[in-house]
C-alpha cells in the first residue's frame, strides 16, 4: 500500500481508523444528543420525536464522518477538526442539560 | 489528490468488506430468505393447512393459556396473518426462575390445539437468525450485527466513490473474463439494486436504532420507560391485585379492535396479569395492514372487557421511523412486491458473495507462487467456500431435515436447527481438508445437490409433492420446490463452471497468469 505512491503510511492509517470507529462513535453521539436537545429545547418539538428524529439523523451522519476520515487530505487536520468539535459539541451539550432537566 | 482519496476509499472497501463480508453474506441471505418466512412454516408444517381467523385463533389461544398458565405474569399472543395458519404464544411464569424458551411458548393452531408433531421454528429461525444469529447472547449478536451493517453502509458509499464508473460500468457485465468478470458481476449486482441495498442497510440500522444511538433518546429522557410510553403507550408494569377474576373473552375483543381500525388485522396481544382483577390486555394492530410497521394499540381491562383507550404514536419523526421499518421489513408487500424484495435479497446475497470472491481472484494474479499462495490468503480463500457454499448447504439441510427427522423427536425444532449449522461446519472442515479449488467444486456440488434433494424428500414424505400440489393449484407449495430446483441448478452450474475453469487454468497456467497480471495492472 505504501510502495504504491507513499501517500498512506501505516502509522496513518491507525491514525484514520481511530479517528473513523470509536472517535467517529463519540463525536456522533454527542452530536445526536445536541441535535435532540437542540429540537426538543429550542425548537419545539416533542421530546421522542426529537429524540427519534436525531437518531434517525446519526446513522448517516456516522457514515458520512467515516468516509471523511478517510479521505480527508491531512490527518492533522482531520484529528484537530474532530477534536474541536466534540469540544464544541460536549460544551453545547453540557451546557443544555445544566440549563434544562431531563424527563 | 483526487486519486488518493479513491484510494483510500478502496483500500477501506476492500479489507471492511473482507472483515465483515462473511457475516453480511449470511445476513443477507437468511433475511432475503426471511421475506418468505410465512410460506418457508407453511411448508415445513405440511400438516397445518387453510388460513385461521385472528378472533377464533385469540379465542383458542386463550383456552390453550388458560389450561397451562392460568395464573402467569403475562401472556404474548402472535395472531396469524394473511399469509399464515398458526398463532404462537409466550408467556412469562409467575415463579421467580426464568423458564426455558421451549417450556414457556408454544404453536397453535387455528382452534388453539398445541401442534407438537414435527416440531419446528420454520421460517421464523431464519428471520431470527438474520440478526439474533444462534448459539450465541442475543445481545452481542445485535450488536454484532449492528457493526457489519454499519461497515455494509460505509462499504456501499465507498464502493460508489471507488469504482468511478460504477454507472458505465453497469453496462459491461462480461462473462468468462476472470476476475474482470467477478468484478462485472460485483458491480452489476450492486448498481442494479443499489437503492435497495442503501435502503435496506440504513433501515435495518434503524430497527434496532435505540440501541446502537441510544443517546439521542438518553439526551431527553432520564429513564428509557417514559420515552418507551409515549412512543407506544404503554403504562408502566401494573401491579397484580391478587383477586381472582377470570379474563373477558378475547375473540370478541379482537373484533372490537379490528372494526375500531377500518378492519385492519389485529397482529399481537400482550396481557399483563392474566386472571387477575388488575389484568390488562393490550392489542397492536397487524403491521401487514399499513406501510408503517408501528400501528395503533387499544387497551382494555382484563376482567371487565371494557376499553380503556388506544394509542397511536403521533409525530414525523416516529412516522418515518415506522415507515422505514415496515420498509425492511416489507410486511405490508403484496405478492409481485414480495417477490421483488426476494429478489433484490438475492441480487444483495450474490453482491457480498462475488466481493468475497473478488478479493481473493485479484490477489491470486499478483501471488509470486500461484501453487503456494500465502496463510492470509489460503484463509480467506477456505473461510469463503464456507460462508458461501457452507450457509446454502446448510439451509437446504435445514429444509432436508424437516422432512426426514422422525416426527415426535424430543426437542425436534432444535435439532433441525442443529443440523444446519452440523451441514455448514461440515462444509467448512472439507473446504479446509481438500485442495482449494477441488473444494469450491465439491462444496457447491454439494449445495446443489442438497436443493435438488428436498422437492424429492417433500414428494416422498408427505403428501404435498411437486405434482400433487401443481394439480391442486397449491401455490405456495409449488414455489417453494420451484425454487428448491432453481437453487440447485444455479449451485450445481456454478460447480460445473468452476470445474471446467480449473481444467482450463491447469492446461495454461503460465500464459493465462501472465494475462491476468496484464488486465489487472
Amino acid at each position: 500500500m505504501t510502495a504504491r505512491n507513499g501517500t498512506i503510511g501505516r502509522g496513518e492509517i491507525v491514525a484514520r481508523l481511530i479517528a473513523a470507529i470509536p472517535a467517529n462513535y463519540l463525536l456522533t453521539s454527542a452530536a445526536t444528543a445536541c441535535i435532540a436537545r437542540l429540537l426538543w429545547r429550542g425548537m419545539g418539538v416533542d421530546p421522542a420525536n426529537a429524540s427519534v428524529a436525531a437518531t434517525l439523523i446519526s446513522f448517516a451522519l456516522f457514515a458520512i464522518l467515516a468516509l471523511v476520515a478517510f479521505g480527508a487530505r491531512s490527518v492533522v487536520r482531520l484529528w484537530l477538526w474532530l477534536a474541536g468539535s466534540g469540544l464544541t459539541l460536549g460544551i453545547t451539550l453540557w451546557f443544555s442539560l445544566s440549563a434544562g432537566a431531563r424527563i | 489528490m483526487k486519486d488518493s482519496l479513491r484510494q483510500s476509499m478502496a483500500l477501506f472497501h476492500t479489507w471492511s468488506g473482507l472483515l465483515l463480508g462473511w457475516l453480511l453474506f449470511a445476513m443477507f441471505a437468511t433475511g432475503t430468505a426471511a421475506y418468505f418466512q410465512d410460506e418457508i412454516t407453511r411448508w415445513m408444517q405440511p400438516e397445518v393447512t387453510g388460513d385461521a381467523d385472528p378472533a377464533t385463533a385469540a379465542q383458542g389461544a386463550m383456552r390453550y393459556l388458560n389450561s397451562v398458565a392460568p395464573d402467569a405474569k403475562s401472556w404474548y399472543i402472535s395472531l396469524p396473518n394473511s399469509r399464515s395458519a398458526t398463532t404462537q404464544v409466550y408467556w412469562q411464569p409467575s415463579g421467580e426462575r426464568p423458564a426455558k424458551r421451549v417450556e414457556t411458548s408454544a404453536l397453535l393452531d387455528r382452534g388453539g390445539h398445541a401442534i407438537t408433531s414435527r416440531e419446528t421454528r420454520g421460517g421464523f429461525f431464519l428471520y431470527r437468525f438474520h440478526f439474533d444469529l444462534h448459539y450465541m447472547p442475543v445481545l452481542w449478536a445485535r450488536y454484532l450485527v449492528g457493526v457489519a451493517a454499519m461497515f455494509m453502509l460505509v462499504a456501499i458509499l465507498s464502493g460508489v466513490i471507488t469504482h468511478k464508473k460504477i454507472f458505465a460500468d453497469f453496462f459491461m457485465l462480461r462473462f468468462g473474463k476472470g476476475q474482470r468478470s467477478w468484478l462485472d458481476a460485483h458491480n452489476v449486482t450492486a448498481v442494479l439494486a443499489l437503492p435497495f441495498h442503501l435502503m435496506i442497510t440504513f433501515t435495518g440500522l434503524v430497527t434496532l436504532a435505540s440501541m446502537y444511538m441510544p443517546w439521542g433518546i438518553a439526551a431527553n429522557y432520564a429513564e428509557q420507560t417514559a420515552f418507551s410510553e409515549a412512543v407506544f403507550g404503554r403504562s408502566a408494569e401494573t401491579v397484580p391485585s391478587g383477586r381472582h377474576a377470570p379474563l373477558a373473552d378475547l375473540g370478541p375483543l379482537v373484533r372490537n379492535a379490528s372494526a375500531r381500525w377500518n378492519d385492519e388485522r389485529v397482529g399481537y396481544i400482550s396481557i399483563a396479569n392474566p386472571n387477575d382483577a388488575a389484568a390488562l390486555i393490550e392489542m397492536s394492530r397487524a403491521p401487514e395492514a399499513a406501510f408503517g410497521a408501528r400501528g395503533q394499540t387499544a387497551t382494555f381491562e382484563g376482567a371487565t372487557g371494557r376499553a380503556i383507550g388506544t394509542h397511536q404514536a403521533t409525530g414525523s419523526a416516529l412516522a418515518t421511523e415506522s415507515v422505514m421499518i415496515g420498509l425492511h421489513t416489507g410486511r405490508f408487500a403484496e405478492w409481485g412486491l414480495r417477490w421483488l424484495y426476494f429478489l433484490s435479497g438475492l441480487g444483495g446475497t450474490v453482491m457480498v458473495g462475488s466481493g468475497l470472491v473478488l478479493w481473493t481472484v485479484k490477489r491470486r494474479a499478483r501471488l509470486s507462487d500461484p501453487s503456494c499462495p500465502h496463510l492470509g490468503f489460503r484463509i480467506v480463500e477456505r473461510l469463503n467456500i464456507a460462508a458461501i457454499a457452507g450457509l446454502a448447504t446448510g439451509i437446504a439441510v435445514y429444509f432436508l431435515a424437516n422432512r426426514l427427522l422422525p416426527l415426535e423427536m424430543v426437542d425436534r425444532a432444535e435439532r433441525e436447527i442443529d443440523s444446519l449449522f452440523l451441514a455448514w461446519l461440515g462444509i467448512g472442515l472439507w473446504g479446509i481438508l481438500r485442495p482449494a479449488g477441488r473444494a469450491w467444486t465439491e462444496a457447491l456440488a454439494i449445495a446443489g445437490a442438497c436443493f435438488a434433494a428436498i422437492p424429492l424428500a417433500n414428494a416422498m414424505t408427505t403428501s404435498r409433492g411437486l405434482l400433487p400440489s401443481l394439480l391442486a393449484g397449491d401455490w405456495t407449495f409449488v414455489a417453494f420446490d420451484l425454487v428448491m430446483l432453481v437453487l440447485a441448478a444455479g449451485f450445481l452450474l456454478a460447480a460445473v463452471r468452476s470445474a471446467q475453469l480449473r481444467t482450463k487454468a491447469k492446461a495454461g497456467a503460465k500464459p493465462r497468469g501472465a494475462n491476468r497480471r496484464a488486465t489487472s495492472a
